[in-house]
């Protein structure tokens, strides 16, 4: 595992993907900074970590888009799936991978959280808990990307279905809201990651959103490395 | 060394491999042969783990390829017919990371990328990045990952194709360096080139093992037996058909006036004496008589024609 996440690091920094990713949700973000804090003269941080939650929705295909789908496509899974290396460890190699890039890009944020305390007032746990959030939420994003990424054969695919995988898990209760049926609204509801990511944003620490996000990354990495098991019995 | 046992596999009602078995013994350059289609391809990936068999099981050194992958894919190292690169990378952080794969110790990594970077004439190129290589360069850099850990069986899937005749030449001569100290599974449909490196042969065809023999016992399988004889023909031949151990007598044509060549099928041991005999009595002088090896190209068309 340590291996591919090595790899997977270098590779990040090798090529535009990390700049680009990095590049532009710190651009946004300090937009939102500009617009929503020191224009406004706030010093509400967790308003701003609540629009960085929307990044990530759009941000994070760009860094899973070449875990799998992009192997796939240059024809380098045969080297990781010859290798001692176990598929599990294949899967979490590159989800760790691509969760160090979003720390680091979460990291260069904090910047943020150091101007409002220089010139106003940050409530640091309030903040703590928003961070927190963010990070679990941009997770949960990578993991149900990467788990997209093990089914598509080319990189603008993993993109495309990774958009719509998200938008999908982050508005399922404006949808849930135009069911009819108690039991899918129900359903809907559960699996909204915005529903999840609102309550940090408000500086709520609920344990079940935490477990939510936690375990919502554990199924997406249990299914990749179902995935990638199971089209070992049935490709051409 | 590498067990392949009653494996199938199927693709929905296409039957890809056809319960083929083969063993390989330690050292041994066994050639897979067949045309496109044949089934090499999905045989190397069910040996190197990336596909699953139907049914079967592949043992590498004792181990099972899908129940003991760590140990048994520590043994291997494999190149597959597009060498499995990272264009961005350069060629030594890709074979560092190859090793790290193979769990090299970190302190022998350097001195073991530089031995296979000197194996396989990569020593000017490691600070290259991989995408500004040649294709001969690329394929030796795939050659390079796939003996990175010094794995007991080499798995090769067509190197030699895309490269120019002297690359193919120096990827061929790579192999045969090879011989004794891995244990080395290569396909190709390039008949000599199978000819100049294997030591034994496996035909392929629509998923089924036709043909597994060594290289001189195929070559010589058929036992022909090519005579030439001072004399003419018509007295010849008739006499030469009339013996017992020779199922078929054939004349080459285009030989020197007076004297017959012909191609003698043998049905059994001992044939050489009778001929002898025969000749002495009818007083007509051999010239020359030795064993006809057919070309692998003879055996491959004439057995996959068989079985059409």
């Amino acid at each position: 595992m340590g291996s591919i996440w090595k790899k997977e690091i270098q590779s990040y920094f090798y090529t535009p993907a990390a700049y680009v990713f990095m590049g532009v949700f710190l651009v946004m973000g300090s937009i939102f900074f500009s617009v929503g804090n020191l224009t406004a003269r706030s010093s509400n941080l967790n308003m701003l970590l609540g629009n960085l939650g929307y990044l990530w929705m759009l941000l994070s295909p760009v860094l899973t888009m070449r875990l799998m789908a992009g192997e796939r496509q240059q024809k380098t899974d045969t080297m990781l799936l010859s290798s001692p290396c176990s598929l599990t460890g294949i899967v979490l190699g590159k989800f760790f991978a691509a969760a160090t890039v979003l720390l680091c890009t979460v990291a260069c944020t904090l910047i943020y959280g150091v101007i409002i305390a220089f010139w106003g007032k940050l409530y640091v746990m309030e903040a703590a808990v928003g961070y927190l959030g963010l990070v679990l939420c941009g997770c949960s994003f990578l993991a149900l990307d990467l788990f997209v990424s093990c089914f598509a054969r080319s990189q603008m695919t993993a993109v495309v279905l990774g958009f719509g995988a998200n938008l999908l898990c982050w508005f399922s209760d404006i949808v849930a809201s135009a069911s009819t049926l108690p039991a899918l609204k129900n359903v809907l509801n559960f699996f909204s990651l915005y529903q999840r990511f609102e309550p940090f944003t408000q500086g709520m620490l609920r344990f079940s959103n935490v477990l939510f996000n936690v375990v919502f990354c554990g199924i997406m990495l249990f299914l990749s490395v179902r995935v990638l098991d199971m089209r070992r019995w049935s490709e051409a | 060394m590498v067990v392949f046992d009653n494996i199938s596999k199927r693709y929905g009602v296409h039957k890809a491999l056809d319960q083929v078995s083969f063993t390989v013994k330690k050292g041994q350059i066994l050639g897979l042969l067949g045309q496109n289609g044949a089934g090499k391809t999905t045989a190397m990936n069910i040996m190197t783990g990336c596909l699953a068999p139907t049914q079967g099981r592949v043992l590498m050194g004792g181990y099972d390829v899908l129940l003991q992958p760590g140990p048994a894919k520590r043994m291997l190292g494999y190149l597959p017919e597009t060498a499995p690169l990272y264009d961005e990378m350069t060629v030594e952080a890709y074979l560092r990371f190859a090793c790290r794969l193979k769990k090299v110790e970190t302190k022998q990594m350097k001195k073991h990328i530089g031995q296979v970077a000197e194996k396989t004439g990569l020593q000017d190129v490691l600070g290259r990045k991989i995408g500004n290589l040649s294709k001969g360069y690329r394929q030796r850099v795939g050659m390079a990952q796939a003996l990175c850990g010094t794995p007991d069986v080499i798995i090769l899937d067509e190197p030699t194709v895309g490269l120019d005749p002297r690359q193919a030449s120096e990827m061929r001569q790579l192999i045969l360096s090879l011989r004794g100290e891995h244990t080395v599974i290569f396909s190709s449909h390039i008949l000599s080139e199978v000819q100049s490196v294997c030591d034994r042969v496996l035909i392929l065809h629509h998923g089924k093992v036709l043909c597994d023999n060594d290289l001189d016992a195929l070559k010589h399988r058929e036992n022909v037996l090519r005579a030439v004889i001072a004399g003419g023909e018509q007295t010849i031949l008739p006499a030469l058909r009339s013996l017992q151990k020779v199922s078929r007598a054939e004349v080459i044509r285009g030989g020197e006036p007076g004297v017959t060549q012909v191609r003698l099928m043998v049905s059994e041991e001992g044939a050489e004496r009778e001929l002898f005999t025969l000749l002495s009595a009818l007083q007509a002088p051999l010239l020359r008589l030795q064993p006809e090896e057919n070309s692998l190209e003879d055996i491959f068309l004439q057995t996959t024609k068989e079985q059409k």
